[in-house]
């Protein structure tokens, strides 16, 4: 089983290399300029022309693809099928079947939709196959980000693994003991109980420990924090940020003037 | 020289009617390897917590007396002031791992990144201590794919990094296999070795005889016994409080009672005392 919930995929990548801020303003970037930017076909560009390429710019092209397909690609077909089905405006009938009729303007819509979705989860995928997560808290709280903030973000990602681990071996002592967990709706809710109650509680015991773990280690310390992590940033990745907040900002000025 | 001194120290914790320590007094010497021992509930963990400063300031609750570590007085002090002079690791190993970093090196490094240490000074201090607990080979891995004895000296090594004057231990090896479990005994027997001063509540009588300088045995929140280990683990009082006593000095025990062993003769608490021990009055060298 995982030990932990990152995505993050180690390669040697000039992606890779980049500053963590400089990719999730490129990240923001793209969403913004996705779903308020100018042009239908924007997301579209936006996912073929500037994710993909990246992906394969920092050697995760495969990984980017197969997750893009697994995690995004049910949803955005569902989306599509229910938008184009269900949309309320529009006139230009296509197809008629029963009482349900397809129109020109509800595929636009339900394409435009389901593309601004693609384009929003790929750009996220993209920071998070190429950042290492302690890489990228690192580089926010030097930036400012409160430690506390960051400890919660990084440490959830390690801990809700050991929780479901820990869960397990509830179920796993709770059948041993004859409860039943398969079955009917009704079995299943009523061993519920036995078994989130455990967790709870025992979550509760070990917050109260792990509370202790970090203090014993000066996490609460009023000092200035150093890390052992260097994070490389260059005045040409400081532009390159600015820039991309300035084009934003144009483009959807752009899109919302249109 | 002392370097620990509890004078008087009563602690009751919130919402509870008894106190968990009563009156307890007590000084361990700089280098001095003492072993709290005690029947679950005798305060054993309150007093590593009181040591180091997690009472009264992590758990609040009413407190009188005095506690001093390396000279701070530990009510005057923030427990991160406390944490430079006095180390805590504690019984659940996987509670011990921050869950803030993803490999055992930055595990490591955790402390010393809050106590702003420059990089630079960290990664020698990070090897260093690595070394001593036998952990350089999972410096990549994730703290959470080690075993429970890997764990427990990962936990170790994050706080003797912080470089303590004094080790507290709470019962670090009361979830480990007895492999793990000597693993960690070994590290602590290193440290101690090497002048730290180890202070270690345990219920594995052997270990503590084997490993000790002093031991105090705790009941109700108080010290009944306080001596070197031959002296305390063989005393009667540990059967009252129901504290046990080590498997040589119960085999001894019983040849007493069959006449086999002299009454006069000190009984063993080492496998070395019990086997010398048997040798001569058995008669066979």
């Amino acid at each position: 089983m995982a030990d932990q919930l990152s995505l993050y995929v180690d390669r040697a990548s000039p992606l890779h290399r980049l500053n963590p801020l400089t990719k999730l303003v490129l990240s923001f970037s793209l969403v913004l300029i996705g779903f308020l930017g100018p042009g239908y076909w924007l997301p579209t560009i936006l996912f073929v022309g500037i994710l993909i390429p990246l992906s394969f710019w920092g050697n995760i092209g495969n990984e980017f693809l197969q997750r893009a397909v697994r995690l995004i690609l049910p949803l955005v077909l569902f989306l599509f099928v229910m938008q184009s089905l269900f949309y309320p405006g529009g006139r230009t009938v296509l197809v008629r079947i029963w009482i349900i009729s397809l129109k020109l303007e509800s595929i636009q819509f339900a394409y435009l939709t389901a593309t601004r979705i693609l384009n929003m989860v790929g750009a996220f995928l993209l920071l998070l196959l190429s950042t290492h997560p302690s890489t990228l808290m690192t580089d926010l709280t030097r930036r400012g980000l409160p430690p506390a903030l960051t400890y919660i973000l990084v440490s959830t990602l390690q801990i809700i693994p050991q929780m479901r681990n820990k869960a397990n071996t509830i179920i796993d002592a709770q059948r041993s003991r004859g409860l039943e967990t398969q079955g009917s709706v009704w079995a299943r809710i009523g061993a519920l109980f036995p078994l989130v109650g455990p967790l709870v509680f025992g979550s509760l015991v070990d917050v109260e420990e792990r509370a202790i773990a970090i203090e014993a280690r000066a996490f609460k310390a009023k000092r200035v924090k150093t890390s052992l992590r260097e994070v490389p940033d260059s005045t040409l990745q400081r532009q390159v940020r600015w820039g991309l907040g300035l084009l934003t900002l144009v483009l959807i000025g752009i899109g919302l003037w249109r | 020289m002392a370097i620990v001194t509890l004078d008087q120290v009563t602690y009751r914790y919130p919402h509870t009617p008894q106190p968990a320590l009563r009156n307890l007094s007590l000084e361990v010497n700089e280098g001095e390897f003492v072993a709290v021992i005690g029947a679950n509930g005798a305060g054993k963990s309150t007093l590593c917590y009181t040591i180091t400063g997690f009472v009264p300031h992590f758990f609040r609750g009413e407190m009188s007396g005095e506690v001093t570590v390396a000279g701070l007085a530990t009510r005057q002090q923030t427990l991160d002031e406390l944490m430079l002079v006095a180390g805590l690791v504690f019984q659940n190993p996987s509670n011990q791992i921050s869950g803030a970093k993803f490999t055992v090196y930055e595990e490591i490094a955790f402390g010393l990144e809050n106590l702003g240490v420059p990089p630079a000074e960290m990664r020698p201090r990070i090897d260093r201590v690595m070394a001593l607990t036998g952990i350089t080979a999972f410096a990549d891995r994730s703290p959470y794919a080690l075993s429970g004895g890997q764990q427990q000296r990962v936990a170790l090594a994050s706080i003797l990094v912080m470089e303590p004057k004094v080790l507290v231990l709470d019962e670090p090896t009361s979830q480990l296999d007895p492999i793990g479990s000597r693993e960690v005994f070994e590290t602590i027997r290193a440290m101690s070795k090497q002048g730290m001063t180890v202070i270690m509540a345990e219920h594995k009588l052997e270990w503590v005889a084997t490993f000790a300088d002093r031991v105090i045995a705790l009941a109700d929140g108080g010290i009944i016994l306080n001596g070197p280990p031959a002296e305390v683990l063989t005393s009667p009082l540990l059967n009252e409080h129901h504290i046990g006593q080590t498997r040589y000095t119960a085999v001894a025990r019983l040849a007493q009672t069959a006449q086999l062993w002299p009454v006069a003769k000190p009984l063993p608490v080492t496998l070395d005392d019990a086997e010398a021990g048997f040798r001569t009055v058995l008669g066979a060298g």
